[in-house]
């Protein structure tokens, strides 16, 4: 019976969960038990905390720095709102940008950002929820931001070129979201039964989806790094993401 | 995006109340629907937030296209849980030669799960749909969320429309000259997309800046000011968090 259950389990991940992951990096409201939805609010907040610290002592230098933030908040807003086809899941889903703002403006104000983007997300599209959006910013902010940014910065480091480390940088961001996501809908959802086999389940049902989006996502952000870098070097250089003598013509 | 239209939000009765009052209600419904054991609390919130949003006109569109995803996650948990958790078996069909068994107690857990985002989504639905952001924000600055968090949402509620229009024009300019048509193309046309609206975030960040100081702006932004919260305010919360509250425990 067991191997006709692990069966079954394989069809329903393979032909219905991709579908489904494609709204997953938002984890819905409600899904997380109330301890779950604690536990990752907690271990949320001292980045938000110290995202907000940055912001003030950053603000407190550049008085244009608020207004960015604001605006950057809008566009990771607007980035993981955006509905992408992914031809091998055969449906549409969507980037996090979490990423691109890591690398931009850096982690701990990327978290800051993704609070933003997921709250009003919450209240006014559900995608996401208000007992979830701990469990969301550690898995888009926290570990997209981080991921991203730390990517970014290591391949740039060993002299890679930075089409190839943002590029990368938005493909780890992305598939280090979905591994948090992974942890936090088995942890939540999996009842009495045991946390890996359910783990190891939810991730390869997000594999369809997540592995071109990831792909996806270091274009996006591979895209916006080389525009910046042909158009505006100065913004590059301003957010500390390359030095004046990379972009000296 | 509809969702967001800031018109829906006023002149009805739920505008009244006071936004600090609405927030408590619903942290404290959230909490309660999360940790009910069971359906039957979490669905008549359902129908309990589908009355208030329907009294004050939210058009019904709107109102399903809220409830689109959630309920196609809650449709995903519920087959999960019914085939695949649980061992009292419900029934079995033989499909292709493979025995599917639905397992009664994991009907049970699925439909418990799926009525509490059901739920979840109602109450924070009806929050959303009966207050303007800006007051939320207001009333989160009372209940002593720091300021910065403040000022950045109210910042990013406001460009988004902004910064979605020029996507939507770059998007739509990208399109009339098959800038989707092959997956290769359509990834430099993504990038170039997204790499524009980080250019103009930029860019206005600047202008807004010049134009807010020229307004005042000292580098915090002011907030509504919140009047001491109403005795009738206060007793109306009571009373309807009492009756659910006696709902829950039953």
């Amino acid at each position: 019976m067991n191997s006709y259950k692990t069966f079954f389990l394989g069809i329903i991940v393979f032909f219905l969960l991709p579908v489904n992951a494609a709204y997953a990096m938002h984890i819905s409201e409600g899904i997380l038990p109330l301890k779950w939805a604690l536990i990752w609010f907690i271990v949320a907040m001292p980045f938000v905390a110290y995202g907000l610290y940055q912001l003030n002592k950053l603000s407190s230098v550049d008085i244009s720095f608020k207004p960015l933030v604001g605006l950057m908040a809008a566009v990771v807003f607007i980035i993981s709102c955006m509905p992408i086809p992914v031809p091998t899941a055969g449906t549409c889903s969507h980037p996090c940008g979490t990423g691109l703002s890591g690398i931009l403006v850096g982690p701990a104000i990327s978290v800051l950002i993704t609070a933003v983007a997921l709250l009003i997300q919450a209240l006014f599209l559900a995608h996401g929820g208000l007992s979830t959006w701990g469990a969301d910013i550690v898995s888009m902010g926290v570990m997209g931001s981080f991921a991203g940014f730390l990517t970014f910065k290591v391949l740039k480091r060993l002299k890679l070129n930075i089409v190839i480390a943002g590029f990368m940088g938005g493909l780890f961001a992305d598939w280090a979201t979905y591994l948090t996501t992974s942890v936090e809908l088995a942890s939540g959802i999996k009842g009495d039964s045991p946390f890996l086999p359910l783990f190891w389940k939810i991730l390869l049902a997000f594999i369809p989806t997540q592995l071109p989006l990831g792909i996806l996502e270091g274009a996006m952000t591979a895209g916006m790094v080389v525009l910046l870098y042909k158009k505006r070097p100065d913004i590059l250089v301003k957010m500390r993401i390359l030095k004046p003598e990379e972009v000296a013509i | 995006m509809e969702t967001l239209f800031e018109n829906l939000k006023r002149g009805h009765g739920l505008s009244m109340l006071d936004v600090r009052a609405k927030i408590a209600i619903a942290l404290v419904l959230l909490v309660m629907n999360m940790s009910y054991k069971g359906f039957v609390f979490p669905l008549m919130m359902f129908l309990i937030c589908l009355y208030l949003c329907l009294i004050i006109k939210i058009p019904i569109k709107i109102f399903l296209l809220r409830f689109s995803e959630p309920l196609f996650i809650v449709v995903v948990i519920l087959i999960l849980k019914v085939f695949t958790a649980g061992n009292e078996v419900l029934f079995s069909v033989k499909i292709n030669g493979i025995n599917l068994i639905a397992h009664k107690d994991g009907l049970m857990e699925g439909l418990t799960i799926g009525s509490t985002i059901v739920g979840g989504v109602s109450i924070v639905a009806a929050l959303g749909f009966s207050t303007t952001f800006t007051e939320l924000m207001a009333g989160l600055s009372w209940f002593r969320v720091p300021k910065g968090f403040i000022e950045i949402s109210l910042i990013a509620y406001r460009y988004i429309f902004v910064l979605l229009e020029d996507a939507m024009v770059i998007y739509n300019a990208q399109k009339n000259r098959l800038g989707y048509t092959t997956i290769k193309v359509g990834l430099r046309s993504f990038g170039t997309l997204v790499g524009s609206l980080v250019l103009k975030a930029f860019e206005n960040s600047q202008n807004i800046t010049i134009s807010m100081l020229q307004r005042g702006y000292d580098g915090n932004l002011p907030l509504i000011k919140q009047n001491k919260l109403k005795s009738l305010d206060i007793l109306l919360s009571l009373a309807f968090l009492s009756v659910m509250g006696a709902l829950w425990s039953i």
